[in-house]
């Protein structure tokens, strides 16, 4: 399956940069000790350098951002990028945020067999239900044919089971850990304000102090801030150097949003995020 | 040279443990830390790195420097100190390391109080590797494994006993309550085998900087700070006067010292808004030349010892090892 997605994907990388449709490709590589990492390809003899494998866990969308910093893009600097099922929700977020438009892109997108956590999958692609993405202007890979169960949710439910002291307690713990790194937020496709609130200088709202008030409040601000546009992808329990379960602050929220809006954070091209629409006569679920 | 048990190298770090603030890795829900020991069971001997350096230790990450209390018109300045000796036990780079904080800080006058005071009263137990580690690099920065050159004590293993050889006189401080025998014994040598990485020399840098490799290494970058605090080297920090942080208020001020990263967009931005260091290739670029070439001419120090923390962390494989062999192959294709 891997192999398969791989070779599609250097086959699309290739014809590409050959048609001179696109000025890069964003997709993957094997760094120097083995370990997969982001690659940026711009010319066809690069093409051969881009792997792909269920290790392959980053969230290319996030790069998008650093383009658009040089202002209006033209033809030739629109660039590819390879995108999982959960890259695309969070490229769709973008674009109803109006951070990139869809023309920019070109989608290389894999039918995801889902992420690898020894023998079996991570636990957020367990509970995934989508292998294919919700829009790619191609398709790497052949779609598994996957049994797929229903969120149950039983992940949040642990954390809802526990008496707020006893959350306050596990939060504690797990944030203590935190060293204000900030990779979880700078690996986050939907974290791009040019100057984070936990870092502004003038007001500063937030204690230059490496402590356990600073750093909770950092984690809940941008969970928060992530209601209804985080895509579940991980990407920031993944580069968090101290393995803080960060995502779990987000599905809490997700489930909230589903319950109120039926809506799944990027889930559907036409439909624009509930927190960022406001329709005239329209009845809040609160 | 002293031959000494498990058992007795464990009883050794209670009995000091009764003078000083013992630092040792310790498992913390599920990471390998240097943090205070209460007693020696918790201490892990065999292991590889710790996620984190020692360096929090001598250059916290939050350190009050002055309390500023008013009340009915008087003004009282208090400054907080260590009131404890401390002894690290921790890796010979993790060690080394601290020459580097020690260039910047204390070596050039003035010396940095409450740097210096920490350091007088810290004393340094290395725990020799038996060999290199994944992404570690030791060799290749002019150390070794067991390199005992910034320890006070040095430990190392023998098969299931241990050999432990004083190397200063405030680790001769330090073995009194050590049950050990006296052996004569050469210093045992640890595994050296691994890759040789070449290290540019400082005046072979300028003439790379505006090379368009700085451009492509930095483009996967992500500027989070990851590297530079999992770095044992890294020594920058912020200064401000705190009201919102927990005990302070407006007639309790602290003056805060709290690390800093060269990877934050805004770290160089200065009065006016003017930012010389906009772009993350800038700033990554920056890291390696402050670590390769501005430590050494400056402070007569590499800011760098190999330890392969900044590889570990990385979420997306900058790999400073790849950087220093693709730099040196650059600079050998200028000369060529």
């Amino acid at each position: 399956m891997s192999r398969e997605i791989q070779e599609g994907i250097r086959v699309q990388a290739r014809e590409l940069l050959g048609l001179g449709e696109i000025s890069c490709v964003i997709g993957y590589e094997q760094g120097p000790k083995g370990r997969v990492r982001p690659a940026f390809v711009y010319d066809q003899a690069g093409t051969d350098r881009l792997v792909w494998d269920q290790t392959c866990h980053h969230n290319l969308v996030v790069y998008l951002h650093d383009r658009r910093k040089g202002g209006k893009t033209s033809a030739a600097s629109r660039v590819a990028v390879v995108a999982r099922p959960c890259d695309v929700r969070a490229l769709n977020v973008l674009i109803h945020e109006g951070q990139v438009s869809r023309e920019e892109v070109f989608v290389i997108g894999v039918a995801c067999p889902g992420m690898a956590e020894g023998a079996t999958l991570q636990a957020h692609c367990q509970r995934c239900r989508e292998r294919v993405p919700v829009f790619y202007d191609a398709l790497v890979g052949e779609p598994a044919r996957v049994k797929l169960p229903a969120d149950d949710w039983s992940d949040v439910a642990e954390l809802e089971g526990m008496t707020p002291a006893e959350r306050l307690a596990f939060w504690s713990r797990e944030f203590d850990r935190c060293i204000r790194c900030y990779a979880c937020r700078q690996a986050c496709p939907g974290c791009y304000c040019f100057e984070c609130l936990a870092e502004q200088v003038d007001p500063a709202w937030v204690s230059i102090a490496h402590g356990l008030s600073q750093k909770a409040f950092f984690h809940v601000m941008r969970a928060y801030h992530l209601a209804g546009r985080c895509v579940e992808c991980q990407a920031c329990d993944q580069a968090c150097p101290m393995h803080i379960p960060l995502s779990l602050l987000n599905r809490k929220i997700a489930k909230e949003v589903e319950a109120l809006f039926n809506y799944k954070a990027g889930g559907d091209p036409e439909i624009p995020p509930p927190l960022a629409t406001f329709l005239k006569d329209e009845e809040l679920p609160l | 040279m002293k031959a000494t048990s498990r058992s007795d190298l464990l009883a050794w770090l209670d009995a000091l443990s009764e003078q000083y603030t013992v630092i040792a890795p310790r498992m913390v829900d599920g990471e390998l830390l240097y943090r205070p020991v209460h007693a020696s069971d918790e201490v892990v001997l065999d292991f590889e790195r710790t996620r984190l350096s020692a360096k929090s230790y001598l250059l916290p990450e939050t350190e009050v420097i002055l309390e500023i209390e008013r009340q009915e018109g008087q003004v009282t300045l208090g400054e907080p100190r260590l009131d404890r000796d401390q002894v690290i036990l921790l890796r010979p780079c993790d060690a080394r390391a601290l020459r580097a904080l020690d260039a910047l800080l204390l070596d050039r006058p003035p010396a940095d109080a409450y740097y210096a005071d920490r350091r007088e009263k810290t004393s340094l137990i290395g725990l020799a590797c038996p060999q290199l580690w994944d992404d570690c690099f030791c060799t290749s920065l002019g150390s070794a494994p067991d390199d005992a050159s910034a320890v006070d004590v040095m430990v190392y293993k023998d098969g299931d006993a241990h050999l432990v050889e004083v190397i200063t006189g405030k680790g001769r401080a330090l073995m009194d309550g050590l049950e050990a025998e006296e052996v004569e014994r050469p210093t045992p040598h640890s595994d050296r085998s691994g890759e040789q990485i070449a290290v540019l020399a400082p005046e072979d840098w300028p003439g790379l900087f505006d090379e368009a490799y700085w451009h492509q290494l930095a483009e996967r970058c992500l500027s989070c700070h990851a590297c530079t605090y999992v770095c044992p080297t890294c020594r920058c920090f912020d200064v401000r006067d705190d009201t919102t942080a927990a005990g302070a208020s407006y007639t309790h001020i602290q003056r805060l010292r709290a690390w800093d990263s060269c990877m934050a967009s805004a770290y160089r931005r200065i009065a006016g808004g003017h930012n010389p260091r906009p772009d993350k290739a800038q700033r990554l670029r920056n890291r390696y030349y402050c670590k390769f070439c501005y430590s050494p001419s400056d402070f007569g120090a590499v800011a760098c010892v190999g330890c392969g923390r900044c590889i570990e962390v990385c979420p997306v494989g900058v790999d400073i090892a790849e950087m220093l062999a693709n730099v040196a192959a650059l600079a050998k294709g200028r000369s060529a």
